[in-house]
C-alpha cells in the first residue's frame, strides 16, 4: 500500500471549547489512484489533508507514506517530505504576487532533482502567451491553472488538491478538473482532492465520505467519468 | 455617538506591541536628550547672559607693567571709566598646571560660589570646578602651589573665566593645566610676588548698551589706546574681545542648529518607517476599509483612524521624553557643556522653545508625511479596496528579467522591487545612520592626527616669545618677529598669527620672498586660498588693513600662520629694521631672563587643543554611537519586520511545497542583507562628502581649523558596528521567518 492512514484523531482548543475534528479516520490508497475526500464543511477533510500533506499533526495515529511514518520525521525530515513527494494545489491559488507566471512555476521546479521541462508546462496548460504576466492580471481559472503547474512541475508522487475548483466557475473548474485528471493519468500521481462537490467524486477512483470527523463512507468507483462527464 | 472604530486604535497598538515599543524607545531617547539638550543649552545660556549684571562682569582689563600709583590709576579713570584691582598670581602647582589666585572679588567678576565655602584662613583655597575636575581634586583635598599647601574649602565659577584661558592670545584653552582660584590676603602673600601681576578691571562710568555690540568693540578699542598713552600696559582686553569671557557665550547655543537638523532628519525617518507600516496595515485591512468606505465612512475619518496610532505614540513618546529631558537628559546635556566650560550656578527655565522643537514640530513632520501617504493610499474606490485591487496603475506584466538568472536571484530581485519603497528608507535609514556612527568615530583619530601635526609642524622644539628684544648667547636660536593679524568674515573675525622669518633659516624650510607671504596650509584649506592669491588682514583695532600676494602654501597644519621675511614683516608693519619679538630654538635658552620672556610655546602648550577637546567631546561621541545603533535598528528591523509580514503567505507557501527555511530566510532576509551590507559599504564616498560638508561647515564658525579626516579605520568600524547590529537584528528576523505558519496560506481570504 502507497498511503496508509491509521486511526488519525485531531482535536483543536481546550476544556468546554475543545472540539474533536476527526475521531479515528483510517483508510489506504494505492499509488495513482484518485481519491475525492467528500463533506460538508466542518467535516474534517480540509485537516485530514494537511495532516496527509505534513503541515499538520495529528494527536494520535499515523500516516505512512511508501512505507515511511509522517509522525516520526521532525520538522526538517517533513520539509524534505513535501518537497520530494508533494504537489500542493489551493482553493485561493497562493501564487506568490510579485513573481511572474513562469517564475511561480519555476518556484515548484526548482525544488525537483527532475523537474519537467517549464515551458512545455506552460504551454500544455495554456500559459505559455501569459508566462510574463504577474498572477493578478490572470483570471482565476488561469491562476489556478498556474498553481497546478507548479504542484506538477516537480513531478510529485502525490497531488494534493484543496477544494481546487471552490473559486471558479463551472467551465473552468471543468477545465481545472480535467487537467488535474491528465496529471493523474499522465504522470501517475496519485491525487487526493478535497471538494464538497458531489458531482466531482465520480472522477475518482476512490471516495471517502466524512461527516462530523469519522468515515461515514469509504467506496472505490466502479462507474468513474472522465471530468468532461461530469455535470452539476 | 464615538466613532465606535477608536476602540481599536488600543487593540492596534497591543497587537502590534513589538513595532510601537521599538520606535517609543526610540522616540523617548530621541525626544529626552533633543529637549536635555536645548532645555541645558537655553538655561545655561541665560545663566551666561544673565551673569553679566549678577556677578558685575568687568567691561574690560588692563595689566601695568609695574605697580600703578594712584595718579596713574586715576589719569586712566579721566578716560571715563572706574578701575577696580584685580591683581593675581599666576601660582605654579606641583603637577606643572598653573593656577591663577585672586582674593575675593566684592564688587566686580564676583564669585559664583558652586559648592563648600569661600576660604577663611590662610592655607585655604576655593577652586574653580572645571579645573578641579581636570586634575581629579576634591573639596578637603589639599593642593600645592609655590610650595605652599592649600586645602581646597570650596568649588567656584568666576564669571570673567567662563573660558580657562591663561592667555588671551591661546588658541585654546587646557583645563587641566590652567585654573583660577580664590585665596584670603594673607593666603595670597604665602605666594612669591615674582607671580604678580598688576591687573585692573574697568568699568565704563556710561556702559554700551551691549556688552558685545559694535559700539562696546568701537570704545574699548579707543579707550585701550588712550589708556596706552597714559601708562605702560603690560596688556589690556575689553570685555568684547576676550575670549576667557564670551567665548563660552558664543558657544552656547551654537550647535542648536545642527541638533534641530539632526532630530528633525530622525523624525522624518520615523514618519517614513510609520508611512510604511502603516501601508502595509492598510493593505492587509483592504476588504475592511472597503466595506467601511462602502458603508458611508468618510476618507478623512478612515485617514483620522490610520493616523490615530502613531500620533498617540509619538505624542506620549514626545511628553516622556520631554519629562525626561527635563530630569535626567538635562543634566548629561549639561555636563557636556560643563565639560568644557567654566559656568556660573545655573537654574532649570522652562523652554517652550525646545517644546516646539521637540513635541510641536515632530508632530507636524509626522501628520504631514502620513497625511499625504494615508490621502494617496485611501484615494482608491472601496471597490476597489473590497477586490483587494490596491494598485493605482495596474502593470500588465512583470517587468522583465533575464530567465538566465537563476530563479532564487530573480525570486530576490522581485522582493527588492516590490518593497522599493522600505528598501529606499532602508538606505536612508542606514546613510544616516553611518554619518553619525563616522562623525564619532573620526573625533578620536583627528584629535591624534592634529596632535601628531601640531608636535610635527613645531618650527623649533621651543619658541620664544619676548616681552623686550633681549639677545642670547645660545648659538641654536634664531631670531623673529611676530604679530597677530586678523581675518574679517561679516560678524565672525578670528586671529591670523604672522611671523616674520629670518633670512637662511634654519627652522623654516622655504625661502621667502621679499614682497610675498606663505600661507600655512590649514589657512589655505580652511579658506580655500591657493598660490597666486591674494588675501587681506586687519589689525587688532580694524584701523589698517595688509594685503599679501601668496607666494607658497607651507606645511603646517595646525594653526593659522602667515609667514613672511623678517625685512618684509619689520618694513610692513613700521618696525626697527633690526626687530625680532623672539627666538626659534630646539634648545632650552638658558640664558634669557624670565621677566623678558611672554611665553615659551612647547610641545605640551601646541597639544593642549587636542587635549581640551577630547575632554569636553568624549561623552558625545558615546551618544553618537548609541544613536547610530539605534537608527540601524529601527529602521532595519521595522521595515524587514513589514516585508516579512506583507510576503507571510508567499512564504507560507513556500514552507508548504517544501523549501526549507534557511532557503525561505535566503529569499527575504537576504535580500535585505544584501540591500543593508551594499548600503554601508556603497554609501561611504556620499557618507565621506556629507561629513567633509558638516564638518568644514562647522569649523567655519570657530576660530582655528581642524582639517576633516576621516581614516580608514573610521570606515572599517563604522561599518563593523552597524554590520553587528544588523547581524543581531537577522537573528529576530529569522525567528520571525520560522514563525510564520504554514496554515496562513491555507487561510481564505475574509
Amino acid at each position: 500500500m502507497f498511503i496508509e492512514i491509521c486511526d488519525i484523531k485531531k482535536a483543536f482548543g481546550e476544556g468546554e471549547s475543545r472540539v474533536e475534528v476527526l475521531k479515528g479516520i483510517s483508510f489506504e490508497l494505492e499509488k495513482g489512484e484518485f481519491c475525492v475526500l467528500l463533506g460538508p464543511s466542518g467535516s474534517g477533510k480540509s485537516t485530514l489533508l494537511n495532516i496527509i500533506g505534513g503541515i499538520d499533526r495529528a494527536d494520535s495515529g499515523h500516516i505512512s507514506i511508501g512505507g515511511e511514518k509522517t509522525a516520526d520525521m521532525n520538522e526538517k525530515a517533513l520539509t524534505r517530505y513535501r518537497r520530494k513527494h508533494l504537489g500542493y494545489i489551493f482553493q485561493m491559488y497562493n501564487l506568490i504576487p510579485n513573481l511572474n507566471i513562469k517564475e511561480n512555476i519555476e518556484v515548484g521546479a526548482y525544488l525537483s532533482d527532475n523537474p519537467l521541462d517549464v515551458d512545455d508546462i506552460l504551454k500544455t496548460l495554456g500559459l505559455y502567451e501569459h508566462r510574463h504576466k504577474l498572477p493578478n492580471q490572470l483570471s482565476g481559472g488561469q491562476q489556478q491553472r498556474t498553481a497546478i503547474g507548479r504542484a506538477i512541475v516537480k513531478n510529485p508522487d502525490i497531488l494534493l488538491c484543496d477544494e481546487p475548483t471552490g473559486a471558479l466557475d463551472y467551465n473552468t473548474s471543468k477545465e481545472i478538473l480535467r487537467l488535474i485528471e491528465t496529471v493523474n493519468q499522465k504522470y501517475g500521481s496519485t491525487v487526493i482532492m478535497v471538494t464538497h462537490n458531489d458531482a466531482i467524486k465520480n472522477m475518482a477512483d476512490r471516495v471517502v465520505k466524512l461527516r462530523d470527523g469519522v468515515i461515514r463512507k469509504n467506496t472505490l468507483n466502479e462507474h468513474k467519468q472522465s471530468a468532461d462527464e461530469l455535470d452539476w | 455617538m464615538r466613532d465606535p472604530l477608536n476602540r481599536r486604535i488600543l487593540r492596534e497598538i497591543k497587537g502590534e506591541a513589538g513595532k510601537y515599543a521599538v520606535i517609543f524607545i526610540f522616540m523617548v531617547a530621541l525626544i529626552g536628550i533633543a529637549s536635555g539638550y536645548f532645555i541645558a543649552d537655553e538655561s545655561l545660556k541665560v545663566a551666561y547672559d544673565n551673569s553679566f549684571a549678577d556677578y558685575n562682569i568687568e567691561d574690560g582689563n588692563l595689566e601695568f607693567a609695574e605697580k600703578p600709583d594712584s595718579s596713574v590709576l586715576k589719569a586712566c579713570e579721566d578716560e571715563g571709566i572706574t578701575l577696580y584691582e584685580n591683581t593675581y598670581k599666576d601660582a605654579p602647582c606641583d603637577d606643572d598646571s598653573t593656577v591663577r589666585l585672586f582674593t575675593d572679588r566684592k564688587e566686580v567678576n564676583r564669585v559664583s560660589r558652586l559648592d563648600g565655602e569661600l576660604p577663611a584662613a590662610e592655607d585655604e583655597i576655593a577652586l574653580d570646578r572645571l579645573y578641579m575636575k581636570s586634575n581629579d581634586l576634591n573639596q578637603g583635598d589639599t593642593i600645592v602651589l609655590d610650595g605652599h599647601g592649600y586645602k581646597i574649602t570650596g568649588i567656584i565659577a568666576l564669571p570673567d573665566y567662563s573660558a580657562l584661558y591663561k592667555d588671551i592670545s591661546d588658541f585654546m584653552f587646557d583645563t587641566e593645566k590652567f585654573g583660577v582660584g580664590i585665596v584670603t590676603e594673607s593666603g595670597f602673600d604665602r605666594v612669591s610676588d615674582s607671580y604678580i601681576h598688576w591687573s585692573y578691571s574697568w568699568k565704563y562710568d556710561d556702559p554700551p548698551e551691549e556688552v558685545f555690540g559694535s559700539e562696546a568693540t568701537e570704545r574699548g578699542d579707543e579707550l585701550v589706546k588712550a589708556l596706552a598713552k597714559k601708562a605702560v600696559l603690560a596688556n589690556y582686553i575689553p570685555t568684547c574681545r576676550n575670549s576667557a569671557i564670551k567665548f563660552a557665550g558664543n558657544d552656547l547655543g551654537h550647535d542648536r542648529i545642527m541638533m534641530i537638523v539632526m532630530l528633525d532628519m530622525l523624525i522624518v525617518i520615523i514618519a517614513f518607517v510609520f508611512a510604511v507600516t502603516t501601508s502595509n496595515t492598510i493593505t492587509k485591512e483592504a476588504n475592511v476599509i472597503g466595506t467601511l468606505r462602502a458603508s458611508g465612512y468618510t476618507r478623512f475619518e478612515m485617514i483620522r483612524h490610520y493616523l490615530a496610532a502613531p500620533m498617540i505614540v509619538l505624542l506620549i513618546a514626545c511628553i516622556i521624553g520631554n519629562v525626561l529631558g527635563y530630569t535626567v537628559f538635562k543634566d548629561l546635556m549639561a555636563d557636556m557643556y560643563l565639560g568644557s566650560y567654566s559656568l556660573v550656578s545655573y537654574k532649570t527655565l522652562w523652554n517652550p522653545n525646545a517644546f516646539i522643537d521637540t513635541t510641536v514640530i515632530p508632530m507636524i513632520i509626522l501628520i504631514a508625511i502620513n497625511v499625504i501617504m494615508l490621502a494617496s493610499k485611501l484615494s482608491l474606490s472601496p471597490l476597489k479596496f473590497i477586490r483587494r485591487d490596491l494598485k493605482r496603475h495596474q502593470r500588465k506584466k512583470a517587468f522583465k528579467l533575464n530567465t538566465k538568472i537563476p530563479i532564487m536571484t530573480r525570486y530576490r530581485l522581485r522582493v527588492l522591487f516590490q518593497n522599493y519603497a522600505g528598501y529606499l528608507t532602508i538606505i536612508v535609514g542606514i546613510f544616516f545612520a553611518s554619518v553619525i556612527m563616522l562623525f564619532s568615530q573620526m573625533f578620536s583619530p583627528l584629535i591624534d592626527k592634529f596632535s601628531e601635526d601640531s608636535i610635527n609642524s613645531m618650527i623649533s622644539k621651543n619658541t620664544y616669545i619676548l616681552k623686550a628684544p633681549v639677545p642670547t648667547e645660545d648659538e641654536d636660536a634664531e631670531k623673529f618677529a611676530a604679530g597677530s593679524l586678523k581675518i574679517v568674515r561679516g560678524d565672525f573675525s578670528e586671529d591670523v598669527s604672522v611671523y616674520g622669518i629670518s633670512a637662511d633659516s634654519r627652522y623654516f624650510h622655504a625661502a621667502l620672498g621679499s614682497d610675498t607671504v606663505e600661507i600655512s596650509s590649514a589657512y589655505a584649506d580652511k579658506y580655500g586660498l591657493k598660490v597666486g592669491d591674494s588675501i587681506t588682514l586687519s589689525d587688532e583695532y580694524g584701523e589698517n588693513d595688509y594685503t599679501f600676494d601668496i607666494s607658497g602654501i607651507y606645511e603646517y597644519p595646525s594653526s593659522l600662520v602667515v609667514f613672511m621675511d623678517i625685512g618684509f614683516f619689520n618694513d610692513t608693519f613700521d618696525m626697527d629694521e633690526d626687530y625680532f619679538s623672539g627666538y626659534f630654538s630646539d634648545r632650552v635658552l638658558d640664558d634669557i631672563d624670565e621677566k623678558y620672556v611672554a611665553s615659551v610655546v612647547t610641545e605640551d602648550e601646541v597639544t593642549k587643543t587636542s587635549r581640551q577637546l577630547r575632554r569636553s567631546m568624549g561623552n558625545m561621541m558615546i551618544i553618537f554611537v548609541i544613536l547610530g545603533i539605534a537608527v540601524v535598528v529601527l529602521v532595519v528591523y521595522l521595515l524587514s519586520k513589514v516585508m516579512i509580514e506583507k510576503n507571510a503567505q508567499s512564504i507560507s507557501v513556500a514552507k508548504i511545497l517544501g523549501y526549507e527555511p534557511r532557503e525561505i530566510s535566503g529569499i527575504y532576509i537576504r535580500t535585505t542583507t544584501i540591500v543593508t551590507v551594499l548600503s554601508f559599504l556603497l554609501c561611504i564616498p556620499l557618507e565621506s562628502k556629507a561629513l567633509d560638508w558638516l564638518w568644514r561647515a562647522m569649523m567655519m564658525e570657530y576660530p582655528g581649523w581642524l582639517a576633516p579626516d576621516v581614516p580608514a579605520s573610521a570606515f572599517i568600524k563604522t561599518v563593523a558596528m552597524g554590520l553587528a547590529t544588523y547581524f543581531v537584528t537577522t537573528f529576530l528576523l529569522k525567528r520571525k521567518v520560522n514563525k510564520v505558519p504554514m496554515d496562513e496560506a491555507l487561510k481564505k481570504p475574509e
